[in-house]
């Protein structure tokens, strides 16, 4: 042990008690910045409990998880956008065309009258072609972004309108129902006592915190985020790894209107309307900084767990559906601002 | 090198693996004849409806001018008695008969006065946009166990709607008249908790000139 750091420890250890408290509450306040969410929902469950008797049981439990897995793929992959300071609006349009496209292709394939020919898709190719497409509009979105440096906003939002106009041309405006029992079993069958959907969302979960805290793609995206400057004179390829966390979003946003259609047995051409602002919700809750370069996805997993919960208290407590918009912006005006205060504090 | 030989390799295999269990390929006649086989025909279906359950049912219909005044002083009881729906919730369709002198032939509607003149309550003949499924409900004799899924029972609804779009409506409009009287029967949708007798809409089932 060097002297230096022998006389720091003496020092510590004749610390008058004004400075030890001031250490205590300091420590304590970083466990609070730390647990924030988990706090939140924490009170969050025990207020609704307190007025719901219907609140806490296994069936209502799985409902809330089965709601939010939808939520949850889509928040990881605009988690992973906000990281880089971007943002994604176009997740819930995407969910739309994606679902779509994968049901229409499932019910009714592709016909070629010119030459007598039937494509019909399996439930493998279905579910890969909306997957693709999802994947194929977040690297449209990335590429906007990157080639032609418009900013994020402006480019998602161009492609949430784009997606939207495709998902109605294609279902000319109805409905694609009566998908079958095997595409139904995505998003309401069960497995090992649990919902297929919490499988797919937990399995994204875990697929994303490896690649955030054990890859080099992840490193690279909080470096991004922090500093895109420092990043790209540090020799990382900004274009290349901002393009490939726009198309794991659209992939992901894919996969939630996979799920969605599925368990409504429909494609509805406005499904996922609203859904990214659920999503920056989540993420925004969850602790990511809307600035990039800060945050996780469990934090997001936790925000996204809070918004479904709210959700399911609002309703449980027979709150009505224009005062649980009203609450559900002033939770996440609040997390905003604590946000801000936790980014001041540090 | 090598490596990347094997990763592409890998990659192409896995792809035709998958592309190989993603899709079939077959005719398109084949597959068109095997689809009309046991095919739910929605048109046909609204046609026997019509023929043979609504336009008997007409019998069954409530006097407009009855129903609006049971409908003001015994609400519960008019809900209870003569409308119906498939499935909860507030809206809920009754099958009317009247007559009224028509006011006024709008763009969308025409607008008549109900007869006796001792009534006094103008109410519009829908005549541009028929959706919805007043008609088919109306009558409350269809279930929802009755269709395979919800989109043949909502293309029933459809089929009776360009029914009457386009063979019960532009005769009657090309002939009508400001003045003239008409007797119609038909179908309206009230909202049970919000009900609104002043904006009452027929969907008409028939229409006939009385003329004055």
């Amino acid at each position: 042990m060097s002297p230096k750091v022998f006389v720091k420890e003496e020092k510590a250890q004749v610390q008058t008690p004004s400075l030890k408290a001031s250490a205590l509450s300091s420590s304590y306040s970083q466990y609070l910045v730390k647990f924030q969410s988990l706090i939140a929902l924490f009170i969050l469950c025990l207020i609704i409990s307190l007025l719901s008797d219907k609140f806490l049981t296994v069936a209502n439990g799985w409902n809330v998880m089965r709601q939010i897995s939808v939520n949850i793929c889509i928040s990881v992959g605009m988690t992973l956008v906000v990281l880089t300071a971007g943002i994604d609006l176009s997740v819930g349009s995407v969910l739309a065309l994606c679902g779509a496209i994968t049901a229409g292709l499932l019910k009714f394939g592709i016909e070629l009258p010119s030459q007598d020919l039937f494509i019909g898709f399996t439930l493998l190719g279905a579910v890969m072609a909306g997957m693709l497409t999802g994947t194929l509009l977040g690297t449209f979105n990335g590429w906007t972004i990157t080639r032609f440096k418009v900013p994020p906003f402006v480019a998602t939002l161009a492609v949430l309108t784009i997606a939207r106009g495709l998902t109605m041309l294609y279902t000319k405006g109805f409905p694609i129902s009566g998908l079958g029992a095997d595409f139904a079993y995505i998003g309401t069958g069960w497995l090992l006592g649990i919902p297929v959907p919490v499988w797919i969302s937990g399995v994204i979960v875990v697929m994303a915190v490896i690649l955030t805290n054990k890859t080099r793609l992840g490193r690279y995206i909080y470096a991004i985020g922090g500093n895109e400057s420092a990043a790209r004179l540090s020799g990382i390829n900004i274009n290349k790894v901002k393009t490939t966390v726009y198309a794991i979003a659209g992939g992901l946003a894919a996969i939630g209107g996979i799920i969605v259609t599925s368990r409504l047995d429909s494609a509805q051409p406005n499904a996922g309307i609203s859904y990214e602002l659920d999503a920056i919700a989540a993420v925004v809750i969850g602790g990511t900084s809307l600035s990039g370069g800060r945050g996780s996805i469990l934090g997001t997993v936790q925000g996204a767990i809070i918004i479904g919960v709210l959700n399911n208290g609002l309703v449980l407590l027979n709150v009505s559906p224009f005062w649980q918009q009203v609450v559900k912006g002033l939770v996440i005006l609040l997390a905003v601002i604590i946000d801000k205060a936790n980014s001041k504090s540090e | 090198m090598q490596k990347k030989v094997i990763k592409y390799t890998v990659a192409l295999i896995l792809l035709l693996v998958v592309g190989y269990n993603s899709v079939y390929i077959k005719k398109l006649s084949e597959v068109k004849a095997a689809s009309t086989v046991g095919k739910f025909d929605a048109a046909a279906y609204a046609q026997t409806f019509w023929k043979e359950k609504l336009t008997p049912g007409l019998t069954k219909a409530n006097n407009l001018p009855e129903l609006l005044t049971l409908l003001k002083s015994e609400k519960e009881n008019a809900f209870k008695n003569y409308s119906h729906a498939l499935g909860i919730g507030n809206l809920r369709y009754f099958l009317i008969k009247g007559e009224g002198k028509i006011t006024a032939i709008n763009e969308n509607d025409i607008s008549v006065t109900l007869l006796p003149d001792s009534v006094g309550k103008d109410v519009k003949i829908a005549t541009e946009f028929v959706y919805g499924n007043a008609v088919r409900d109306a009558l409350g004799i269809l279930s929802i166990n009755d269709f395979s899924n919800t989109m043949d029972m909502n293309n029933v609804s459809a089929e009776l709607n360009k029914k009457i779009r386009t063979e019960i409506i532009p005769p009657f409009r090309a002939q009508a008249k400001k003045g003239d009287v008409v007797a119609f029967t038909g179908a309206i949708e009230l909202n049970q908790a919000h009900l609104r007798l002043d904006e009452i809409e027929v969907i008409p089932v028939s229409l006939k000139l009385v003329r004055d």
